[in-house]
């Protein structure tokens, strides 16, 4: 159990200011009538489970749809069929950029994509970039900010906004697709949701069912980053990857 | 806590105005904005999709308001939960001896920062240097007025004023980089510049865009990636979020995340949306071990104690209140003197910081209704501006603010318009005052006080020799016959 | 009328029948020949305007007075002018003393709460009228029926030309290249923008061209105007500069709060533009 601060000691002050401001002299006791706040997990269970239905009915849309938006984006989409044909694209995105320093993250979809195998033939054979793979504290930061290219998986890929969910995890650091200037994706079909409604539905459930009430970080990758802040001119790639690739596979 | 410099209105915009690369920008930018909005809205919602979006958004931020004390102690419960510190800032003093504390206690030596209004309103940079602890900014706009030692220009654009050359000219100075006109070359200086910090930052502070309360929540809406850099590098994490960020359900930011980057920069979605609700977990590889929220309320607590001001609460910052307003337009960020500009900071900068000082600002408006029109959350901006005239010219002791000469004016044009009788006598004597000045109907020069700014660049009419009551009732109400029928 | 003589049911059913359709033969005679106001008490009635001349066109402007008056009785309305109106107390109003402009707006209500239609040639004035009067007396109960009131039977010239009267074709013509400017109040508040371009359009030889932000504001504001006389000189730089890109050879609007701002510009630089209210196109050529 994490260890749970205290409360503030101006809390009760503050909230006090509040109350006084909008009139009132008592807190309220119930939550106001708001309905994403009423759900309870058997109905949102049942909210998922048409929205995965959904989903798989809508497959082909959704993908189509997920590489329209994402070539919008500014996204570089490659659409393959099989892990090896995915193995294959990063590798030669690799080579075109010349790299040697790549690190990956170590989601279940490296078990079924060797990437190692496939970069290792281009001269750039991947460093996991996890906390056990490090000797000192510091290392994996150094080794972030010192690769050229990261490859990492996605939680779940958004068709609306061409956005690709990455949830940190044990052997998911968020330096991977962050640190390096190059950054491939990879996204499997199933992964595919229509719309960020679908998102959030699937997220509340799971923070109902974890006892950990879920992730405390991710991120939606929507697109290299970007900047228009001298002269509104756009310049790609600031402080994040300049380059994104996404590789949807299935 | 920032200066307000609200009483240099008239003197900085007058500059502003006579600027010309200034309004060579703003009308390049401004085009932009507005033309970029209502393409991806066409494209991608249509008008009439987009007005019940904003229905729903004004209607779910103006009941967080109201509701604001459940939903400050359900965000306080939920972060804490989650392994996070809250906590609660009256003002700007406050939140900087809670940063300073937090920096101290993890003997932090540099800071990098993420976009943040609040930490502007705050004025913690100065604070942290003189505590000998170095601020960085990573947001490439609040970087360059950093170097320049300016407040932000626009909401969204902060460094929109600079030129090109101007910019490389500051990274020579600050950077020892070489002058360059090339834009994306300056881009890889600062990126450059600010890797190192980020590799080296102790801690990091970040704003917050939205504050969901059921799970404790915050949400960044960036495209660099200094806001994720912030928020993973550093081994501390601090939030400053106005006390009004909060929405209640992670469900919301779907809708929010629509309408904020459209409003604001014309994309679907900005590149990167991070949702940080603590300290990382356990078991995760990199991330803060110590999270903050502060809460700050410097000010808001007078919106919210104002029935009629609290919807200016919903304002989720998107600026496209700015890039809309013919005012704006001509005068840019810094006349409005502190650190919200155009129209929403016209509205909250005189109840937030002083209504005598900043009493210009309800005034610097023509109430043409555009910002009402494109505001996200539905904000009537324009009766807010009337409310807070009403305050200048007939509130409180602690309010009044109006020139004694408009006292003067409006006291003088009530006597004349009281009645028909009163009016005809006093047009009578105007007339003849101004015949020596009036040629072919029209006057080239009032020397009167007040008035006398619109001859500058104006002619004004004459008054007519006969008033319409006049030619009225010497025959044109006779004939009430129907000539065509 | 006939009448049923017989007892005997079927009969009876039979003639009522006979006497029903009998009835409504001889409601066709005499439709037929004396018109349907054979069956009214009532005259013919004729739609009745009060003028709110409003005090920029009273004073300053009073020949678009006279062109509202022509062009509402060129249409068969029978027009009023409450000699005793004064102002709507807008700019008092905006600048923020309210004291005042209730006053002068309570004023303003005793006159013309009983007229049948109240017709203002201004889009800013209406919206005082119709939309702020309400935000003036939203603490007086009594005062804010008043406004209520009087806001459903206040309309801005072109709107009841439109809309009330009926009628988008006034018989006028003109010449040339006529540009539009939509003014703030009139826009945005009011919802205004398509009756004025039919009223316009109809009007024979002209075409309009319409310039490129026609809904971006003129800079006036009212008091805005001379309390930062630069800013809204800036602003009216810009729409200046539309109008001539226009290639426009006129200039219409239906605000004279614009029409003197834009005016003022005109003849300060010498433009061949004219810039006319609504109403005066309107007269034109009748």
């Amino acid at each position: 159990m994490p260890y749970i601060p205290p409360e503030h000691p101006n809390k009760s002050a503050f909230l006090k200011k509040v109350r006084e401001a909008l009139g009132r002299t008592h807190p309220i006791l119930h939550a106001p009538d708001h309905p994403p706040l009423k759900s309870n997990i058997a109905r949102q269970r049942e909210k998922v489970r048409t929205i995965v239905a959904r989903n798989d009915a809508r497959m082909l849309t959704n993908i189509n749809r997920l590489m329209e938006n994402a070539s919008f984006a500014s996204w570089n989409v490659h659409r393959v069929e099989s892990y090896e044909d995915a193995a294959a694209t990063i590798a030669r995105v690799a080579r075109s950029h010349k790299v040697k320093n790549v690190i990956r993250s170590s989601e279940e979809i490296f078990k079924k994509i060797d990437v190692d195998k496939s970069l290792r033939s281009v001269g750039a054979p991947p460093t996991i970039l996890a906390s056990s793979r490090t000797r000192r504290r510091g290392q994996l930061k150094s080794i972030a900010f010192k690769s050229e290219m990261g490859v990492t998986g996605v939680g779940y890929a958004i068709a609306e906004t061409a956005s690709c969910a990455v949830i940190p995890r044990k052997g998911v650091a968020r330096l991977t697709s962050l640190a390096p200037s190059v950054l491939i994706l990879l996204v499997e079909t199933e992964q595919i949701l229509e719309n960020l409604d679908d998102f959030f539905a699937i997220t509340r459930l799971k923070r109902m069912e974890s006892r950990s009430h879920g992730p405390n970080y991710y991120n939606f990758i929507s697109g290299p980053s970007r900047t228009a802040d001298i002269e509104q001119t756009l310049t790609v790639g600031v402080h994040g990857p300049g380059e994104v690739h996404m590789v949807i596979v299935g | 806590m920032a200066q307000v410099k609200t009483a240099e209105f008239k003197k900085i915009s007058k500059q502003a105005i006579k600027n010309e690369k200034l309004q060579h920008s703003l009308d390049h930018v401004m085009e932009h904005f507005v033309s970029a909005r209502s393409s991806i809205i066409d494209q991608d919602i249509g008008a009439e999709n987009w007005e019940l979006l904003r229905t729903r958004a004004a209607s779910i931020k103006q009941s967080t308001i109201e509701n604001l004390d459940y939903y400050l102690d359900l965000v306080d419960k939920n972060v804490r939960r989650n392994g996070g510190y809250v906590h609660f800032a009256n003002d700007a003093n406050e939140a900087n001896q809670i940063v300073l504390d937090i920096a101290k206690r993890n003997e932090v030596k540099t800071v990098i920062k993420s976009k943040s209004m609040v930490s502007e309103e705050m004025g913690i940079n100065e604070v942290l240097e003189k505590a000998g602890i170095e601020p960085v900014e990573t947001d490439l706009g609040e970087y360059i007025i950093q170097l320049a030692g300016e407040t932000p220009f626009h909401i969204i654009a902060p460094a929109m004023h600079k030129t090109k050359e101007e910019v490389s000219d500051l990274f020579q100075d600050w950077l020892k980089t070489a002058p360059t006109q090339d834009i994306k070359r300056l881009c890889i200086y600062a990126r450059d510049a600010l890797r190192e910090k980020f590799a080296t930052a102790e801690m990091g502070i970040s704003g917050a865009n939205f504050v969901v309360a059921e799970t404790g929540t915050v949400c960044l809406v960036t495209n660099e990636g200094n806001g994720r850099m912030t928020t993973s590098a550093p081994r501390v994490h601090v939030v400053l979020a106005g006390m009004e960020k909060i929405v209640p359900a992670i469900e919301d930011l779907a809708l929010f995340l629509r309408l904020l980057p459209r409003s604001a920069t014309g994309q679907r979605i900005t590149s990167y949306n991070t949702f940080a609700s603590g300290p990382r977990n356990q078991s995760d590889e990199d991330g803060p071990e110590e999270f903050h929220l502060v809460i700050v309320d410097n000010g808001r607590m007078n919106l919210l104690k104002d029935e009629e001001m609290r919807e200016a609460l919903r304002c989720i910052r998107c600026g496209a209140c700015l890039n809309h307003c013919p005012v704006y337009k001509k005068i840019g960020g810094h006349a409005y003197g502190w650190v919200y500009s155009g129209p929403i900071g016209a509205i909250v900068t005189p109840p937030m910081t002083n209504m005598k000082v900043a009493s210009d600002l309800p005034y610097a408006s023509t109430l043409c209704g555009t910002c009402r029109d494109v505001c996200p959350v539905k904000i009537d901006i324009p009766k807010l501006l009337l409310h807070l005239r009403h305050k200048v010219a007939e509130g409180s002791s602690s309010e009044r603010g109006s020139a004694w000469m408009e006292r003067l004016f409006i006291g003088q044009w009530h006597k004349t318009v009281r009645n028909r009788k009163s009016l005809e006598r006093r047009v009578k004597l105007a007339r003849i005052f101004l015949k020596p000045i009036s040629r072919n109907g029209k006057i080239k020069k009032l020397r009167a006080p007040m008035v006398s700014g619109w001859t500058n660049s104006r002619d004004f009419p004459a008054l007519a020799p006969k008033s319409f009551g006049d030619i009225w009732k010497s025959g044109l109400s006779g004939n009430n016959g129907n000539r065509n029928q | 009328m006939l009448r049923s003589k017989f007892q005997n049911s079927f009969h009876k059913n039979i003639a009522q029948i006979v006497s029903l359709l009998s009835n409504i033969c001889y409601l066709r005679r005499v439709v037929r020949r004396r018109g349907w106001s054979r069956f009214s008490n009532r005259p013919k009635a004729k739609l009745k305007a009060a003028l709110c001349v409003t005090c920029l066109i009273d004073q300053f402007y009073p020949e678009v007075g006279e062109a509202v008056v022509k062009v509402l009785r060129g249409q068969g309305v029978d027009v009023s002018f409450p000699e005793d109106q004064t102002c709507c107390g807008q700019i008092a109003f905006n600048g923020g003393f309210r004291n005042d402009a209730a006053d002068v707006a309570q004023h303003f209500m005793d006159l013309f709460e009983n007229e049948e239609h109240v017709v203002v040639p201004s889009g800013s004035c209406t919206s005082m009228i119709k939309i702020y009067y309400q935000e003036l007396f939203k603490d007086d109960p009594e005062q804010l029926e008043r406004a209520k009131a009087i806001a459903e039977k206040t309309y801005e010239f072109s709107d009841f030309l439109v809309n009330v009267v009926g009628q988008s074709d006034v018989g006028a013509s003109s010449y040339g290249l006529i540009t539009y400017h939509d003014a703030c109040h009139l826009l945005r508040e009011l919802g205004i923008s398509k009756e004025p371009r039919e009223l316009i359009g109809n009007v024979d030889g002209v075409e309009i061209q319409e310039m490129h932000d026609s809904d971006s504001c003129c800079g006036f504001g009212g008091l805005f105007s001379v309390k930062f006389p630069d800013i809204s000189a800036a602003i009216l730089e810009e729409k200046i500069k539309n109008i001539i890109d226009s290639g426009a050879g006129t200039l219409v609007a239906n605000d004279c709060g614009c029409l003197m701002q834009i005016r003022g510009a005109m003849q300060r630089k010498n433009l061949n533009v004219r810039a006319v209210h609504i109403a005066e196109l309107l007269a034109e050529g009748e």
